[in-house]
Protein backbone atom coordinates (compact mmCIF):
# COMPACT_ATOMS: atom_id res chain seq x y z
CA UNK A 1 0.00 0.00 0.00
CA UNK A 2 1.04 3.63 -0.74
CA UNK A 3 0.67 6.26 1.88
CA UNK A 4 1.17 9.45 -0.01
CA UNK A 5 1.70 12.64 1.92
CA UNK A 6 -0.88 14.16 0.80
CA UNK A 7 -4.55 13.00 -1.04
CA UNK A 8 -8.19 14.38 -1.31
CA UNK A 9 -10.89 12.05 -1.04
CA UNK A 10 -14.66 12.72 -1.14
CA UNK A 11 -17.88 10.50 -1.62
CA UNK A 12 -20.73 12.08 -0.16
CA UNK A 13 -23.50 10.26 -2.09
CA UNK A 14 -26.01 8.28 0.08
CA UNK A 15 -26.17 4.83 -1.32
CA UNK A 16 -29.61 2.97 -1.20
CA UNK A 17 -29.52 -0.56 -2.58
CA UNK A 18 -31.51 -3.53 -2.97
CA UNK A 19 -33.92 -5.74 -4.78
CA UNK A 20 -36.52 -2.98 -4.05
CA UNK A 21 -34.54 0.36 -2.98
CA UNK A 22 -36.61 2.30 -5.16
CA UNK A 23 -39.24 2.18 -3.05
CA UNK A 24 -37.57 4.35 -1.05
CA UNK A 25 -37.60 7.22 -3.27
CA UNK A 26 -40.54 9.31 -1.66
CA UNK A 27 -39.06 9.25 2.40
CA UNK A 28 -35.65 10.48 0.50
CA UNK A 29 -37.29 13.28 -1.68
CA UNK A 30 -39.01 14.11 1.39
CA UNK A 31 -36.09 13.97 3.64
CA UNK A 32 -34.39 16.63 1.21
CA UNK A 33 -37.81 18.85 0.34
CA UNK A 34 -39.16 17.77 -2.65
CA UNK A 35 -42.38 16.48 -3.82
CA UNK A 36 -42.38 16.83 -7.32
CA UNK A 37 -39.56 15.43 -9.61
CA UNK A 38 -38.59 15.63 -13.34
CA UNK A 39 -37.62 12.76 -14.68
CA UNK A 40 -34.99 12.29 -17.03
CA UNK A 41 -34.01 9.13 -19.10
CA UNK A 42 -33.92 7.75 -22.51
CA UNK A 43 -36.06 6.17 -25.21
CA UNK A 44 -34.39 2.68 -24.37
CA UNK A 45 -34.94 2.42 -20.82
CA UNK A 46 -38.05 3.08 -21.36
CA UNK A 47 -38.93 0.89 -23.87
CA UNK A 48 -37.18 -1.40 -21.42
CA UNK A 49 -39.92 -0.85 -19.18
CA UNK A 50 -37.75 0.76 -16.78
CA UNK A 51 -39.34 3.98 -16.03
CA UNK A 52 -42.31 2.37 -15.61
CA UNK A 53 -40.83 0.22 -12.79
CA UNK A 54 -39.83 3.74 -11.25
CA UNK A 55 -42.88 5.74 -11.25
CA UNK A 56 -44.92 2.87 -9.90
CA UNK A 57 -42.01 2.88 -6.87
CA UNK A 58 -42.96 6.54 -6.67
CA UNK A 59 -46.72 6.47 -6.25
CA UNK A 60 -46.81 7.29 -2.58
CA UNK A 61 -46.84 11.25 -1.84
CA UNK A 62 -44.64 12.02 -5.27
CA UNK A 63 -46.37 14.30 -8.01
CA UNK A 64 -44.39 13.08 -11.13
CA UNK A 65 -43.49 16.76 -12.47
CA UNK A 66 -42.52 14.96 -16.14
CA UNK A 67 -41.05 12.45 -17.81
CA UNK A 68 -38.41 13.12 -20.28
CA UNK A 69 -37.23 10.19 -22.17
CA UNK A 70 -35.63 12.28 -24.92
CA UNK A 71 -32.15 12.42 -23.57
CA UNK A 72 -29.57 11.12 -26.92
CA UNK A 73 -26.71 8.25 -26.52
CA UNK A 74 -24.52 11.22 -26.60
CA UNK A 75 -25.13 14.52 -23.89
CA UNK A 76 -26.32 17.58 -25.86
CA UNK A 77 -26.62 21.11 -24.93
CA UNK A 78 -29.97 21.88 -26.75
CA UNK A 79 -31.69 18.44 -24.84
CA UNK A 80 -30.15 20.29 -21.99
CA UNK A 81 -32.03 23.57 -22.63
CA UNK A 82 -35.31 22.17 -23.68
CA UNK A 83 -35.48 20.09 -20.41
CA UNK A 84 -34.72 22.74 -18.10
CA UNK A 85 -37.45 24.77 -19.56
CA UNK A 86 -39.80 21.51 -19.30
CA UNK A 87 -38.47 21.72 -15.35
CA UNK A 88 -38.87 25.42 -15.05
CA UNK A 89 -42.49 25.03 -16.71
CA UNK A 90 -44.33 22.34 -14.75
CA UNK A 91 -42.76 23.70 -10.86
CA UNK A 92 -40.35 20.67 -10.35
CA UNK A 93 -38.23 20.44 -7.18
CA UNK A 94 -35.81 17.62 -8.13
CA UNK A 95 -34.14 15.64 -10.86
CA UNK A 96 -34.29 12.05 -11.12
CA UNK A 97 -32.31 10.11 -13.76
CA UNK A 98 -32.98 7.15 -14.78
CA UNK A 99 -29.89 5.57 -17.45
CA UNK A 100 -26.72 5.31 -17.95
CA UNK A 101 -23.47 7.71 -17.94
CA UNK A 102 -25.47 9.97 -21.31
CA UNK A 103 -28.42 10.40 -18.76
CA UNK A 104 -26.36 11.16 -15.65
CA UNK A 105 -24.58 14.27 -17.46
CA UNK A 106 -27.62 15.19 -18.65
CA UNK A 107 -29.50 15.56 -15.67
CA UNK A 108 -26.01 17.56 -14.17
CA UNK A 109 -26.48 19.64 -16.75
CA UNK A 110 -29.89 20.64 -16.29
CA UNK A 111 -29.73 20.55 -12.88
CA UNK A 112 -26.72 23.46 -13.27
CA UNK A 113 -29.12 25.35 -15.51
CA UNK A 114 -32.07 25.24 -13.08
CA UNK A 115 -29.99 25.73 -9.97
CA UNK A 116 -28.00 28.92 -11.06
CA UNK A 117 -30.88 30.01 -13.50
CA UNK A 118 -28.12 30.15 -15.87
CA UNK A 119 -28.61 30.92 -19.93
CA UNK A 120 -25.51 30.35 -20.85
CA UNK A 121 -24.31 26.49 -19.46
CA UNK A 122 -20.78 27.07 -20.91
CA UNK A 123 -19.83 29.98 -18.06
CA UNK A 124 -19.93 27.45 -15.60
CA UNK A 125 -17.73 24.65 -16.98
CA UNK A 126 -14.18 23.67 -16.19
CA UNK A 127 -13.24 23.26 -12.49
CA UNK A 128 -14.76 24.94 -9.55
CA UNK A 129 -17.21 27.19 -11.40
CA UNK A 130 -19.85 25.91 -9.39
CA UNK A 131 -19.93 27.27 -5.47
CA UNK A 132 -22.90 26.33 -3.90
CA UNK A 133 -25.99 23.21 -3.50
CA UNK A 134 -27.83 22.61 -6.96
CA UNK A 135 -31.31 21.03 -6.38
CA UNK A 136 -31.69 17.28 -5.32
CA UNK A 137 -30.78 15.11 -8.12
CA UNK A 138 -31.49 11.26 -7.47
CA UNK A 139 -29.34 8.81 -9.61
CA UNK A 140 -30.95 5.23 -10.41
CA UNK A 141 -28.29 3.60 -13.09
CA UNK A 142 -29.09 1.36 -15.77
CA UNK A 143 -25.90 -0.02 -16.10
CA UNK A 144 -23.51 -1.91 -14.19
CA UNK A 145 -20.60 0.22 -15.10
CA UNK A 146 -19.91 3.81 -15.86
CA UNK A 147 -19.76 4.60 -12.06
CA UNK A 148 -21.38 8.37 -13.33
CA UNK A 149 -23.83 7.94 -10.37
CA UNK A 150 -21.12 8.80 -7.93
CA UNK A 151 -18.83 10.89 -9.99
CA UNK A 152 -18.46 14.75 -9.62
CA UNK A 153 -18.05 15.25 -13.88
CA UNK A 154 -20.21 15.75 -16.36
CA UNK A 155 -19.47 16.25 -20.26
CA UNK A 156 -21.87 17.97 -22.10
CA UNK A 157 -21.73 18.28 -25.96
CA UNK A 158 -22.77 21.43 -27.89
CA UNK A 159 -23.28 20.09 -31.17
CA UNK A 160 -23.66 23.13 -33.06
CA UNK A 161 -20.65 24.37 -32.26
CA UNK A 162 -18.84 21.22 -31.91
CA UNK A 163 -17.57 21.71 -28.41
CA UNK A 164 -17.13 19.68 -25.43
CA UNK A 165 -18.00 21.03 -21.61
CA UNK A 166 -16.40 19.53 -18.93
CA UNK A 167 -17.38 20.28 -15.46
CA UNK A 168 -16.50 19.04 -12.44
CA UNK A 169 -17.52 19.99 -8.96
CA UNK A 170 -18.50 18.16 -5.60
CA UNK A 171 -21.90 20.04 -6.14
CA UNK A 172 -22.22 18.04 -9.02
CA UNK A 173 -22.71 14.88 -7.14
CA UNK A 174 -26.12 12.92 -7.05
CA UNK A 175 -27.81 13.48 -3.59
CA UNK A 176 -28.53 9.42 -3.55
CA UNK A 177 -28.38 7.08 -6.13
CA UNK A 178 -30.52 3.74 -6.16
CA UNK A 179 -29.03 0.85 -7.19
CA UNK A 180 -31.95 -1.75 -7.41
CA UNK A 181 -31.28 -4.92 -9.25
CA UNK A 182 -34.51 -4.44 -11.15
CA UNK A 183 -33.24 -1.79 -12.84
CA UNK A 184 -30.54 -3.92 -14.95
CA UNK A 185 -32.31 -7.07 -15.22
CA UNK A 186 -33.22 -6.70 -18.93
CA UNK A 187 -29.45 -5.65 -19.73
CA UNK A 188 -28.69 -7.73 -23.48
CA UNK A 189 -25.42 -10.14 -22.11
CA UNK A 190 -23.49 -8.10 -24.44
CA UNK A 191 -24.28 -4.64 -22.82
CA UNK A 192 -23.66 -6.47 -19.37
CA UNK A 193 -20.15 -7.87 -20.58
CA UNK A 194 -18.67 -4.85 -21.81
CA UNK A 195 -20.44 -2.25 -18.92
CA UNK A 196 -19.10 -5.06 -16.95
CA UNK A 197 -15.18 -4.48 -18.11
CA UNK A 198 -15.33 -0.68 -17.55
CA UNK A 199 -16.12 -0.95 -14.25
CA UNK A 200 -13.30 -3.25 -13.52
CA UNK A 201 -11.27 -1.30 -15.71
CA UNK A 202 -12.33 1.81 -13.11
CA UNK A 203 -11.23 -0.49 -9.82
CA UNK A 204 -7.95 -1.62 -12.18
CA UNK A 205 -7.12 1.59 -13.10
CA UNK A 206 -7.65 2.96 -9.82
CA UNK A 207 -5.78 1.12 -7.70
CA UNK A 208 -2.23 1.63 -9.63
CA UNK A 209 -2.31 4.91 -11.26
CA UNK A 210 -0.31 7.79 -9.51
CA UNK A 211 -3.25 9.55 -7.18
CA UNK A 212 -4.30 6.24 -5.33
CA UNK A 213 -4.18 6.33 -2.07
CA UNK A 214 -5.36 3.96 1.24
CA UNK A 215 -9.25 4.94 0.96
CA UNK A 216 -10.07 4.79 -3.25
CA UNK A 217 -7.76 1.37 -2.67
CA UNK A 218 -10.40 -0.06 -0.49
CA UNK A 219 -12.92 0.64 -3.11
CA UNK A 220 -10.94 -0.77 -5.39
CA UNK A 221 -10.25 -3.86 -3.73
CA UNK A 222 -13.96 -4.80 -3.47
CA UNK A 223 -14.80 -3.47 -6.52
CA UNK A 224 -12.40 -6.12 -7.72
CA UNK A 225 -13.79 -8.87 -5.64
CA UNK A 226 -17.48 -8.37 -6.36
CA UNK A 227 -16.92 -7.80 -10.58
CA UNK A 228 -14.73 -10.48 -11.18
CA UNK A 229 -17.24 -13.47 -9.53
CA UNK A 230 -20.23 -11.96 -10.49
CA UNK A 231 -19.42 -10.62 -14.10
CA UNK A 232 -19.29 -14.18 -16.10
CA UNK A 233 -22.37 -15.53 -13.85
CA UNK A 234 -25.05 -12.76 -14.42
CA UNK A 235 -24.21 -12.29 -18.19
CA UNK A 236 -24.45 -16.10 -18.34
CA UNK A 237 -27.79 -15.76 -16.27
CA UNK A 238 -29.00 -12.21 -16.69
CA UNK A 239 -31.71 -12.90 -14.10
CA UNK A 240 -29.32 -13.60 -11.61
CA UNK A 241 -31.17 -11.23 -8.98
CA UNK A 242 -27.80 -11.89 -6.47
CA UNK A 243 -25.67 -11.39 -9.11
CA UNK A 244 -27.29 -8.03 -11.13
CA UNK A 245 -26.84 -6.33 -7.12
CA UNK A 246 -23.39 -7.79 -6.90
CA UNK A 247 -22.70 -6.08 -10.12
CA UNK A 248 -24.48 -2.77 -9.30
CA UNK A 249 -22.58 -2.75 -6.62
CA UNK A 250 -19.04 -3.66 -7.70
CA UNK A 251 -19.60 -1.04 -10.78
CA UNK A 252 -20.43 1.84 -7.57
CA UNK A 253 -17.53 0.74 -5.56
CA UNK A 254 -15.15 1.14 -8.92
CA UNK A 255 -16.69 4.47 -9.23
CA UNK A 256 -16.09 5.88 -6.07
CA UNK A 257 -12.52 4.97 -6.09
CA UNK A 258 -11.46 5.82 -9.88
CA UNK A 259 -13.37 9.04 -9.52
CA UNK A 260 -10.81 10.13 -6.35
CA UNK A 261 -7.48 8.30 -7.95
CA UNK A 262 -8.41 8.89 -11.62
CA UNK A 263 -7.71 6.24 -14.37
CA UNK A 264 -4.40 6.10 -17.18
CA UNK A 265 -3.12 4.32 -20.05
CA UNK A 266 -6.28 2.04 -20.42
CA UNK A 267 -8.81 5.05 -20.30
CA UNK A 268 -6.54 7.40 -22.42
CA UNK A 269 -6.29 5.01 -25.50
CA UNK A 270 -9.66 4.22 -24.85
CA UNK A 271 -11.18 7.49 -25.57
CA UNK A 272 -8.80 7.99 -28.06
CA UNK A 273 -10.36 4.44 -30.10
CA UNK A 274 -13.79 6.25 -28.90
CA UNK A 275 -13.47 9.23 -30.28
CA UNK A 276 -11.46 7.83 -33.51
CA UNK A 277 -13.24 4.87 -34.60
CA UNK A 278 -16.67 4.83 -32.54
CA UNK A 279 -16.26 2.15 -30.43
CA UNK A 280 -18.56 1.51 -27.46
CA UNK A 281 -16.52 2.79 -24.27
CA UNK A 282 -16.77 -0.89 -23.01
CA UNK A 283 -15.30 -2.74 -25.77
CA UNK A 284 -12.65 -0.17 -25.42
CA UNK A 285 -11.52 -1.21 -21.64
CA UNK A 286 -12.00 -4.75 -22.03
CA UNK A 287 -9.62 -4.91 -24.90
CA UNK A 288 -7.45 -2.52 -23.49
CA UNK A 289 -7.58 -3.32 -19.68
CA UNK A 290 -4.48 -6.52 -19.55
CA UNK A 291 -2.36 -4.41 -21.74
CA UNK A 292 -2.56 -1.22 -19.58
CA UNK A 293 -1.32 -3.54 -16.89
CA UNK A 294 1.33 -5.16 -18.57
CA UNK A 295 2.79 -1.49 -19.99
CA UNK A 296 2.74 -0.25 -16.20
CA UNK A 297 3.90 -3.85 -14.76
CA UNK A 298 7.79 -3.14 -14.67
CA UNK A 299 6.61 0.44 -12.19
CA UNK A 300 3.50 -1.01 -10.61
CA UNK A 301 4.28 -5.09 -10.20
CA UNK A 302 4.13 -5.15 -6.26
CA UNK A 303 0.59 -3.17 -6.49
CA UNK A 304 -0.79 -5.21 -9.45
CA UNK A 305 0.13 -8.47 -7.22
CA UNK A 306 -1.64 -7.08 -4.34
CA UNK A 307 -5.08 -7.50 -6.98
CA UNK A 308 -5.02 -11.26 -6.95
CA UNK A 309 -6.03 -12.19 -3.35
CA UNK A 310 -9.48 -10.26 -3.96
CA UNK A 311 -10.02 -11.56 -7.42
CA UNK A 312 -8.95 -15.42 -7.24
CA UNK A 313 -9.27 -15.93 -3.30
CA UNK A 314 -6.68 -17.05 -0.92
CA UNK A 315 -6.02 -20.77 -2.57
CA UNK A 316 -4.72 -19.43 -5.67
CA UNK A 317 -3.09 -16.40 -4.29
CA UNK A 318 -0.49 -18.61 -2.00
CA UNK A 319 -0.04 -21.44 -4.38
CA UNK A 320 0.96 -18.43 -6.82
CA UNK A 321 4.32 -17.92 -6.38
CA UNK A 322 4.89 -14.22 -5.26
CA UNK A 323 7.03 -13.33 -8.14
CA UNK A 324 3.96 -14.54 -10.66
CA UNK A 325 0.86 -13.07 -8.77
CA UNK A 326 1.03 -9.92 -11.13
CA UNK A 327 1.23 -12.00 -14.17
CA UNK A 328 -1.85 -13.97 -12.49
CA UNK A 329 -4.18 -11.26 -12.83
CA UNK A 330 -3.09 -10.22 -15.96
CA UNK A 331 -3.74 -14.09 -17.22
CA UNK A 332 -7.17 -13.91 -15.24
CA UNK A 333 -8.56 -10.46 -16.94
CA UNK A 334 -7.60 -12.03 -20.18
CA UNK A 335 -9.73 -15.23 -19.06
CA UNK A 336 -12.96 -13.26 -18.00
CA UNK A 337 -12.53 -11.70 -21.67
CA UNK A 338 -12.10 -15.35 -23.24
CA UNK A 339 -15.35 -16.19 -21.16
CA UNK A 340 -17.77 -13.58 -21.84
CA UNK A 341 -16.51 -13.80 -25.45
CA UNK A 342 -18.02 -17.44 -25.48
CA UNK A 343 -20.93 -16.91 -23.04
CA UNK A 344 -22.27 -13.63 -25.53
CA UNK A 345 -21.75 -15.76 -28.88
CA UNK A 346 -18.47 -13.96 -29.75
CA UNK A 347 -20.25 -10.82 -29.81
CA UNK A 348 -17.70 -9.16 -26.52
CA UNK A 349 -14.73 -8.51 -28.42
CA UNK A 350 -11.32 -9.73 -27.05
CA UNK A 351 -8.94 -7.22 -29.41
CA UNK A 352 -9.70 -4.97 -31.60
CA UNK A 353 -9.43 -6.79 -35.07
CA UNK A 354 -12.95 -8.60 -33.38
CA UNK A 355 -14.44 -5.58 -33.08
CA UNK A 356 -17.66 -5.31 -35.69
CA UNK A 357 -20.41 -2.59 -35.97
CA UNK A 358 -23.97 -4.04 -36.54
CA UNK A 359 -23.20 -4.53 -40.36
CA UNK A 360 -20.30 -6.93 -39.35
CA UNK A 361 -17.94 -4.02 -40.30
CA UNK A 362 -14.50 -3.93 -38.86
CA UNK A 363 -14.68 -0.80 -36.55
CA UNK A 364 -11.09 0.02 -36.24
CA UNK A 365 -8.98 -0.80 -39.30
CA UNK A 366 -5.55 -1.38 -38.44
CA UNK A 367 -3.96 1.56 -40.63
CA UNK A 368 -5.87 4.17 -38.11
CA UNK A 369 -3.62 2.64 -35.54
CA UNK A 370 -1.57 6.35 -35.72
CA UNK A 371 -4.25 8.11 -35.81
CA UNK A 372 -5.57 6.74 -32.39
CA UNK A 373 -1.67 6.73 -30.96
CA UNK A 374 -1.71 10.50 -31.63
CA UNK A 375 -5.00 11.37 -30.64
CA UNK A 376 -3.93 9.71 -27.20
CA UNK A 377 -1.33 12.48 -26.41
CA UNK A 378 -4.10 14.90 -26.00
CA UNK A 379 -5.86 13.01 -23.34
CA UNK A 380 -5.93 13.96 -19.87
CA UNK A 381 -5.86 10.82 -18.13
CA UNK A 382 -2.53 10.40 -19.36
CA UNK A 383 -0.86 12.49 -16.21
CA UNK A 384 -2.22 9.89 -13.90
CA UNK A 385 -0.19 6.75 -15.65
CA UNK A 386 2.41 5.56 -13.98
CA UNK A 387 4.49 5.35 -16.91
CA UNK A 388 5.01 7.85 -19.56
CA UNK A 389 3.51 7.14 -23.04
CA UNK A 390 4.55 9.20 -26.06
CA UNK A 391 2.95 8.30 -29.43
CA UNK A 392 5.51 5.28 -30.24
CA UNK A 393 4.70 3.86 -26.88
CA UNK A 394 0.73 4.21 -27.71
CA UNK A 395 1.26 2.49 -31.15
CA UNK A 396 3.07 -0.22 -29.39
CA UNK A 397 0.19 -1.36 -26.77
CA UNK A 398 -2.25 -0.03 -29.83
CA UNK A 399 -1.08 -2.99 -31.74
CA UNK A 400 -0.57 -5.75 -29.77
CA UNK A 401 -4.26 -5.06 -29.00
CA UNK A 402 -5.29 -4.83 -32.30
CA UNK A 403 -3.63 -8.38 -32.83
CA UNK A 404 -4.42 -9.85 -29.44
CA UNK A 405 -0.55 -10.54 -28.81
CA UNK A 406 0.29 -10.50 -24.78
CA UNK A 407 2.65 -6.83 -25.05
CA UNK A 408 6.15 -7.27 -25.86
CA UNK A 409 7.75 -6.04 -23.06
CA UNK A 410 11.13 -5.96 -23.80
CA UNK A 411 9.75 -3.17 -26.38
CA UNK A 412 8.56 -0.90 -23.57
CA UNK A 413 11.31 2.50 -23.05
CA UNK A 414 11.78 2.30 -19.52
CA UNK A 415 13.90 5.07 -18.89
CA UNK B 1 2.27 25.06 5.43
CA UNK B 2 3.72 26.16 8.46
CA UNK B 3 6.86 28.38 8.02
CA UNK B 4 9.85 25.67 9.25
CA UNK B 5 12.32 28.99 9.98
CA UNK B 6 12.11 33.19 9.33
CA UNK B 7 13.48 34.05 6.39
CA UNK B 8 13.13 30.65 4.11
CA UNK B 9 10.27 32.15 2.38
CA UNK B 10 11.83 35.06 0.54
CA UNK B 11 14.87 32.31 0.00
CA UNK B 12 12.57 30.53 -1.78
CA UNK B 13 10.98 32.99 -3.96
CA UNK B 14 14.14 34.31 -4.98
CA UNK B 15 14.94 30.66 -6.00
CA UNK B 16 11.73 30.14 -7.56
CA UNK B 17 11.80 33.30 -9.53
CA UNK B 18 15.27 32.73 -11.12
CA UNK B 19 14.42 29.17 -11.75
CA UNK B 20 11.63 30.72 -13.93
CA UNK B 21 13.84 33.42 -15.43
CA UNK B 22 15.87 30.69 -16.60
CA UNK B 23 13.67 28.53 -17.97
CA UNK B 24 11.80 30.69 -19.61
CA UNK B 25 14.79 31.46 -21.81
CA UNK B 26 16.13 27.95 -21.61
CA UNK B 27 12.15 27.10 -23.69
CA UNK B 28 12.69 29.67 -25.95
CA UNK B 29 16.19 28.14 -26.91
CA UNK B 30 15.17 24.61 -27.00
CA UNK B 31 12.50 25.47 -29.55
CA UNK B 32 15.28 26.51 -31.81
CA UNK B 33 17.36 23.40 -30.57
CA UNK B 34 15.33 20.32 -30.20
CA UNK B 35 13.20 18.62 -33.04
CA UNK B 36 10.27 17.48 -30.88
CA UNK B 37 9.90 20.95 -28.68
CA UNK B 38 9.73 22.71 -32.21
CA UNK B 39 7.00 20.41 -33.02
CA UNK B 40 5.10 20.28 -29.82
CA UNK B 41 4.89 24.09 -30.32
CA UNK B 42 3.51 23.39 -33.98
CA UNK B 43 0.75 21.65 -32.60
CA UNK B 44 -0.36 24.83 -30.71
CA UNK B 45 -2.22 27.66 -32.29
CA UNK B 46 -0.34 31.25 -33.43
CA UNK B 47 -0.06 33.50 -30.58
CA UNK B 48 -0.59 30.74 -28.24
CA UNK B 49 0.82 31.77 -24.99
CA UNK B 50 0.80 29.69 -21.21
CA UNK B 51 2.03 30.39 -17.97
CA UNK B 52 4.11 29.31 -15.11
CA UNK B 53 3.92 30.45 -11.28
CA UNK B 54 2.91 30.23 -7.81
CA UNK B 55 0.28 31.83 -6.36
CA UNK B 56 -0.70 33.92 -4.36
CA UNK B 57 1.62 36.59 -6.42
CA UNK B 58 3.69 34.98 -8.42
CA UNK B 59 6.17 34.96 -9.42
CA UNK B 60 5.54 33.83 -12.92
CA UNK B 61 7.00 32.79 -16.43
CA UNK B 62 5.24 33.76 -19.55
CA UNK B 63 6.01 31.85 -22.82
CA UNK B 64 4.40 32.04 -26.14
CA UNK B 65 4.54 32.13 -29.53
CA UNK B 66 4.80 35.21 -31.55
CA UNK B 67 4.78 35.18 -35.30
CA UNK B 68 6.02 31.83 -35.85
CA UNK B 69 9.06 32.25 -33.35
CA UNK B 70 8.88 31.07 -29.73
CA UNK B 71 9.57 33.62 -27.31
CA UNK B 72 10.20 34.43 -23.43
CA UNK B 73 8.23 37.05 -22.36
CA UNK B 74 9.35 38.13 -19.01
CA UNK B 75 7.31 37.50 -15.46
CA UNK B 76 4.23 39.94 -16.30
CA UNK B 77 0.95 38.16 -16.65
CA UNK B 78 -0.35 41.07 -18.27
CA UNK B 79 2.01 41.53 -20.79
CA UNK B 80 -0.59 39.47 -23.63
CA UNK B 81 -3.76 37.62 -23.18
CA UNK B 82 -2.90 33.74 -21.97
CA UNK B 83 -4.09 30.29 -23.16
CA UNK B 84 -3.06 28.14 -20.39
CA UNK B 85 -1.61 28.33 -16.90
CA UNK B 86 0.08 26.04 -14.91
CA UNK B 87 -0.25 27.34 -11.23
CA UNK B 88 1.23 25.69 -8.72
CA UNK B 89 -0.85 26.54 -5.21
CA UNK B 90 1.79 28.46 -3.04
CA UNK B 91 5.75 29.06 -2.97
CA UNK B 92 6.06 26.69 -0.82
CA UNK B 93 5.04 23.97 -3.39
CA UNK B 94 6.87 25.70 -6.12
CA UNK B 95 9.83 25.36 -4.58
CA UNK B 96 9.09 21.71 -3.68
CA UNK B 97 8.36 21.09 -7.73
CA UNK B 98 11.03 23.37 -9.02
CA UNK B 99 13.63 22.08 -7.13
CA UNK B 100 12.49 18.66 -7.84
CA UNK B 101 11.90 17.19 -4.96
CA UNK B 102 8.42 16.71 -6.51
CA UNK B 103 7.81 15.40 -10.25
CA UNK B 104 5.09 17.20 -12.35
CA UNK B 105 3.18 14.10 -12.17
CA UNK B 106 3.24 14.04 -8.43
CA UNK B 107 2.20 17.14 -8.09
CA UNK B 108 -0.91 17.24 -10.03
CA UNK B 109 -1.78 14.18 -8.32
CA UNK B 110 -1.44 15.68 -5.19
CA UNK B 111 -3.31 18.66 -5.82
CA UNK B 112 -0.49 21.28 -6.22
CA UNK B 113 -0.47 22.12 -9.63
CA UNK B 114 -3.45 22.69 -11.25
CA UNK B 115 -4.23 23.86 -14.80
CA UNK B 116 -6.58 26.50 -15.72
CA UNK B 117 -7.37 26.16 -19.50
CA UNK B 118 -7.45 23.61 -21.74
CA UNK B 119 -5.99 19.86 -21.25
CA UNK B 120 -4.68 18.87 -24.34
CA UNK B 121 -2.54 22.20 -24.71
CA UNK B 122 -1.62 21.50 -20.58
CA UNK B 123 -0.38 18.46 -22.07
CA UNK B 124 1.59 19.56 -24.55
CA UNK B 125 3.42 22.49 -21.96
CA UNK B 126 4.51 19.48 -20.07
CA UNK B 127 5.56 17.35 -22.40
CA UNK B 128 7.83 20.52 -23.96
CA UNK B 129 9.04 21.21 -20.23
CA UNK B 130 9.86 18.06 -19.85
CA UNK B 131 12.34 17.90 -22.59
CA UNK B 132 14.04 21.30 -21.91
CA UNK B 133 14.80 20.02 -18.34
CA UNK B 134 16.69 16.71 -19.69
CA UNK B 135 18.63 19.44 -21.08
CA UNK B 136 18.93 21.62 -18.25
CA UNK B 137 19.52 19.10 -15.75
CA UNK B 138 21.86 16.40 -15.08
CA UNK B 139 20.50 13.09 -15.27
CA UNK B 140 20.30 12.01 -11.79
CA UNK B 141 18.13 15.15 -11.03
CA UNK B 142 16.37 15.07 -14.43
CA UNK B 143 15.20 11.63 -13.62
CA UNK B 144 13.35 13.05 -10.44
CA UNK B 145 11.49 15.70 -12.02
CA UNK B 146 9.96 13.92 -15.01
CA UNK B 147 8.43 10.29 -15.49
CA UNK B 148 10.64 9.08 -17.35
CA UNK B 149 14.14 9.58 -18.35
CA UNK B 150 14.79 9.83 -22.06
CA UNK B 151 17.66 7.35 -21.39
CA UNK B 152 17.17 5.49 -25.20
CA UNK B 153 18.55 9.17 -26.67
CA UNK B 154 22.15 8.62 -28.43
CA UNK B 155 24.77 10.32 -26.10
CA UNK B 156 25.73 12.79 -29.47
CA UNK B 157 21.94 14.08 -29.97
CA UNK B 158 21.40 14.84 -25.86
CA UNK B 159 25.09 16.65 -25.94
CA UNK B 160 24.07 18.58 -28.57
CA UNK B 161 21.00 19.86 -27.53
CA UNK B 162 22.27 20.48 -24.14
CA UNK B 163 25.05 22.41 -25.38
CA UNK B 164 23.03 24.73 -28.22
CA UNK B 165 20.33 24.92 -24.99
CA UNK B 166 22.73 26.22 -22.59
CA UNK B 167 24.26 28.53 -25.09
CA UNK B 168 21.56 30.01 -26.56
CA UNK B 169 19.38 30.44 -23.07
CA UNK B 170 22.92 32.18 -21.59
CA UNK B 171 23.07 34.62 -24.35
CA UNK B 172 19.56 35.23 -24.49
CA UNK B 173 19.02 33.83 -28.48
FE1 LIG C 1 -14.56 3.97 -18.00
Amino acid sequence: MILPDYYEFCCRVQIVAGHDALEKIPALLAEMGAKKPLIVTDKGVAAAGLVDIVVNALKEGVTIGGIADNVPPDSDLKVVNQLAGLYRDNACDAIIAVGGGSVMDTAKGVNIVVSENATDLMAFSGAGALNRRLKPLVAIPTTAGTGSEVTLVAVIKDHEKHQKMLFTSYFLLPNVSILDSRMTMTMPPFITAMTGMDALSHAVEGYYCLQKNPLSDAHSLAAVNMIHQYLSMVTKNPADKEGRLAMAVGACLAGISFSNSMVGIVHNLGHATGAVCGVPHGICMAVLLPYGLEYNMHKRRDIIAELLLPMAGEDVYLKTPRAERADKVVSLIRQMNQDLNVITGGRHARYFSEVKDRDGKQMVPRDVLPEIAKAALFDGATIYNPEDSDYEDNLLVLEAAWEGKPLDRSKIKKG
Amino acid sequence: MQEIHAGGKPLKKAYVAIFLWFTGRAIQAAAKVDKEVKKEFDTLPDEFTFALGSLPNGPWMVVGKEKGKVKYFGGNLKCRPIHLRLVIKNIEAAFLILSFQESTALATTRNRLMTDGEVPYALSVIRILDIVEVYLLPKLIASLAVKRYPSWWPFGHKLAGRIGVYTRTLLGI
